[in-house]
């Protein structure tokens, strides 16, 4: 969905307003915001029907419990607004999103937006370190493997990141673990344990390997598709005109080369960022890090419905919101599409 | 009618049972401390013996985790209840009856009314001494009419909470409307633990030999070791209980030295804890059998009901689905009750018997489905597809219907399929299981003969004459019932080479969760 808003914003900026300079970068913003909020609330929809389709969520709660315990039942009912109908339910909820309020928890009884909280921060500064370790070693290899292009290093370089590629994240995290926790050597901890009020990064050893197992993730694509651009962009004329001129190769790569390659890299960034802040189950759960796919998960077990709803949508956001600043990064690095809002 | 709702002393939901699955012997409870009261533990430090952060690990663990004395949910809660509160009186290791905060408690020769002595001296977190008062409130609140809770199902509806008072300052006298032979039984649970009268789970007092510090539901808890504990005191200064939401991370942080023990070890993990820990094994009573509806055809002829019992392979079933660590069953539960009816002679595969059975029954190429569901645990899935094979041999059709739920609107209308149960003695189990009136009554097993003998059973207080009774009960599910119970799976947990002092035990996992005994060398 948010692929197809990339493509639009970048063609809507094609005819000139007329408008002048920040003005006309100010309506550009708000229309890219505006059809953020679309999405948001398209998905909303989407949320609150599926969650609510799957049949009576009281009954799931309450399994073979539903005839006996007649009291519970009618709480939880109640709890759950289930004797209005949908649309007044949804626009409740809606209501509440906007105030803060997530509803509660029917597990624990407890504010969903409590519950959520430090599992939310949790997964965002996992997900934004491994972006930090991610981005330039991706970016460095990209450059290493344009520069030596069809030699040797190369070819290595590419077999490497094919493989990675190919293995799922939790293969490369149960290696990682039995090679540097447990098996092999004893030097990092396996799992994360956090204590009461405190965060995973309390402990910074026990980041290094859902860190590590997230890079190894995510660099393989992001470093092909790097260099695949870096070496379109080192075929192209401007960048012989460069080196016809005599610039010196390294600053053809930097300065010619990379600016111009930077603007896919950036999409599939976005796009891998965006799946590590709501897909990394997988690591989470191998590495027991309190996060928010570890947490949807629990929930739909427990048929936590307002959790499902609340966790569905912030990942949704995170979605929104790292497309958004990747879209808002791509034109400002395009200088045509630059040119096109201001002028 | 109402008899057999008495006797239905365990009941709980088939959703609380299942949570409860991973858990050895959940249903019901207690445990034993060392005798010696913190004999042998260091005079350096409050009491304790090595000092230090003992960490358990244990899966299952959710936002639904709870502190609460009377309403666990998963293993994560049993293990925090077990070293916070505690019941009148302990199962032990051996699953015996042992004194807790009761010195005794006896019955008159009606079984109508039991008399409980307290043990002097014993002291809540909060400092205040464990009185009549909180025994009648611990009681009332598991036994509420109204919301009984797991310990008290049974017998909210047979206790007269007008007789039921204090004599003296150590002394509680319980009254029954009906008599109940084995009501000790019952206050040995460890979901029946003994809080004050101000009780609040959200400040967990008990008398446990840990007292509550933090709690993050679906995270972890934290606990200080008790130093007024009346019995054997902590050796570790703290314990944490931490949820994982896999076995093989636990695995992992077992053999990083991350925690010091777990719990409910998968099977095909145990090689892999082998080579850096320790690996805690126990017998326990829990058992997935099959089920055979006794009112419809083809099991409606007991020859048939025969023959299938003697088509199962029970050490096939023992090596395979349980990967060998089980111990035999012979079509009968609760192989820990002092009655359970061990001289009848172990039922084996005889395809032979079963095939002439069959024959004589007009079933020779008998042909029915098995249902069976993921919900139940992986053992059922196994065993059930074992079965199919063994049953082939006898040319019997098997064919294994998967139920998505299985625990859904069918449960307990199924002609042929699987269940769980967990360890409990003779009496509670058949209550609910055996007698027509049973909650899970899976096989529809209605014996008059049966109910009488369990209805004099129960208000037998007689040890010897009960066993006479039970036995004969017994050996009627022997030779009529409906179940196909081929074995009892062990109890796999696991600790850090660097633990000592945690005992196996029949009743709950890692000696009960008694972390008092446990100390961690560095």
């Amino acid at each position: 969905m948010t692929d197809v808003v990339v493509t639009d914003a970048l063609e809507e900026v094609a005819p000139p307003s007329g408008r002048h300079g920040a003005a006309a970068w100010a309506s550009w913003f708000a229309r890219r915001i505006g059809l953020a909020v679309l999405t948001l609330w398209l998905v909303s929809i989407l949320v609150y029907v599926a969650t609510s389709s799957l049949g009576n969520p009281v009954k799931a709660i309450l399994g073979r419990d539903y005839l006996a315990d007649k009291a519970r039942a009618a709480q939880l009912t109640s709890q759950l607004n289930l004797d209005e109908p949908l649309v007044t339910r949804y626009l409740h909820w809606l209501g509440g999103l906007f105030t803060g309020d997530l509803g509660t928890s029917i597990a624990s009884q407890r504010p969903v937006s409590e519950l959520i909280g430090s599992n939310v921060v949790n997964t965002l500064v996992l997900v934004l370190v491994s972006a930090i370790v991610m981005i330039p070693v991706a970016f460095g290899i990209a450059m290493l493997s344009a520069n030596y292009r069809r030699r040797r290093p190369d070819t290595v370089i590419q077999t490497i990141l094919l493989t990675l590629a190919g293995l799922p994240e939790f293969v490369i995290g149960i290696l990682l673990v039995a090679v540097f926790s447990t098996t092999v050597f004893h030097l990092l901890p396996a799992v994360t344990l956090v204590a009461a009020g405190g965060h995973p990064w309390d402990q910074p050893k026990a980041m290094v390997l859902p860190v590590a197992t997230l890079v190894l993730a995510v660099a393989p694509y992001v470093s092909r598709i790097v260099r695949s651009t870096l070496l379109e962009v080192l075929d192209s004329d401007y960048v012989e005109l460069a080196r016809l001129k005599g610039i010196p190769e390294r600053v053809v790569m930097r300065k010619h080369a990379l600016l111009n390659a930077l603007v896919p890299g950036i999409q599939v960034i976005a796009l891998q960022l965006a799946w590590l802040a709501g897909g990394v189950v997988v690591v989470e759960t191998l590495y027991n890090y309190p996060g928010v796919g570890f947490q949807l998960v629990d929930s739909v077990r427990n048929h936590d419905v307002s959790m499902v709803q609340a966790l569905s949508m912030i990942i949704a956001a995170i979605y929104v919101l790292v497309n958004l600043i990747a879209d808002v990064l791509s034109i400002l690095l395009t200088p045509r599409a630059r040119t096109a809002i201001s002028s | 009618m109402a008899n057999n709702e008495i006797l239905d002393s365990a009941r709980f939901s088939r959703r609380d049972i299942f949570r409860m699955g991973g858990v050895a012997a959940a249903a019901v409870g207690g445990s034993q401390l060392l005798a010696a009261c913190g004999g042998g533990s260091s005079s350096g430090g409050s009491g304790g013996g090595s000092g230090g952060l003992l960490i358990h690990g244990t899966s299952g663990g959710s936002s639904k985790d709870t502190l609460d004395a009377h309403s666990p949910v998963q293993s994560a809660d049993i293990a925090r209840i077990n070293n916070l509160y505690e019941p009148l009186l302990f199962w032990d290791d051996n699953y015996q009856i042992a004194p807790a905060l009761a010195e005794s408690i006896e019955p008159s020769s009606d079984a109508k009314t039991w008399t409980v002595k307290l043990r002097k001296g014993v002291t809540f977190h909060n400092g205040k001494d464990v009185t009549p008062e909180d025994v009648l409130f611990s009681i009332k609140r598991v036994a509420d009419p109204k919301n009984p809770r797991s310990a008290g199902a049974g017998l909210s509806t047979f206790i007269d909470f007008d007789g039921t008072k204090k004599v003296d300052d150590s002394t509680v006298v319980i009254a029954l409307k009906t008599p109940y032979a084995v009501l000790d039984w019952l206050f040995a649970e460890y979901t029946f633990g003994i809080v004050p009268t101000d009780y609040d789970p959200k400040n967990p007092v008990g008398t446990g030999a840990f007292k509550y510090k933090s709690f993050t539901p679906g995270k972890q808890s934290v606990f200080e070791r008790y130093d007024g504990y009346w019995g054997d005191k902590a050796k570790v200064d703290q314990l944490q209980i931490q949820d994982f939401a896999d076995a093989n991370a636990l695995v992992n942080a077992l053999s990083a030295g991350q925690i010091q023990t777990m719990d409910n070890l998968p099977y095909n993990l145990m090689s892999s804890v082998k080579k850096t820990g320790k690996i805690v094994e126990a017998e326990t009573g829990a058992w997935v059998p099959f089920t055979m509806r006794v009112d419809q055809k083809p099991f409606s002829d007991v020859r048939v009901r025969q023959a299938m019992r003697l088509i199962c392979d029970r050490k096939q079933m023992i090596e395979q689905a349980l990967s060998g660590e089980g111990s035999l069953g012979n079509d009968l539960y609760a192989p820990f009750d002092p009655s359970f009816a061990s001289e009848l002679p172990q039922r084996e595969q005889d395809i032979d018997q079963a095939k002439s059975l069959l024959k004589a029954a007009g079933q020779s190429d008998l042909s029915v489905q098995l249902f069976t569901g993921d919900d139940i645990g992986s053992v059922a899935t196994a065993s059930a597809s074992l079965f199919v094979q063994q049953a082939a041999k006898a040319g019997v059709k098997v064919s294994v219907v998967k139920k998505n739920p299985f625990y859904g609107d069918d449960y307990l209308s199924y002609t042929f399929a699987q269940d769980f149960w967990n360890t409990r003695n003779y009496i509670p189990q058949a209550a609910v299981c055996a007698l027509k009136n049973g909650t899970y009554n899976e096989t529809h097993f209605n014996n008059d003969k049966f109910a009488g003998l369990i209805a004099s059973a129960q208000a037998e207080t007689d040890e010897a004459k009960r066993k006479t009774l039970l036995q004969d009960a017994q050996e009627i599910e022997y030779n009529e019932g409906g179940y196909i119970i081929w074995g009892f799976r062990k109890q796999v947990d696991a600790t850090s080479s660097k633990v000592s002092g945690v005992k196996p035990s029949k009743y709950l996992p890692l000696g009960n969760y008694k972390f008092n005994t446990a100390s961690v060398s560095s």
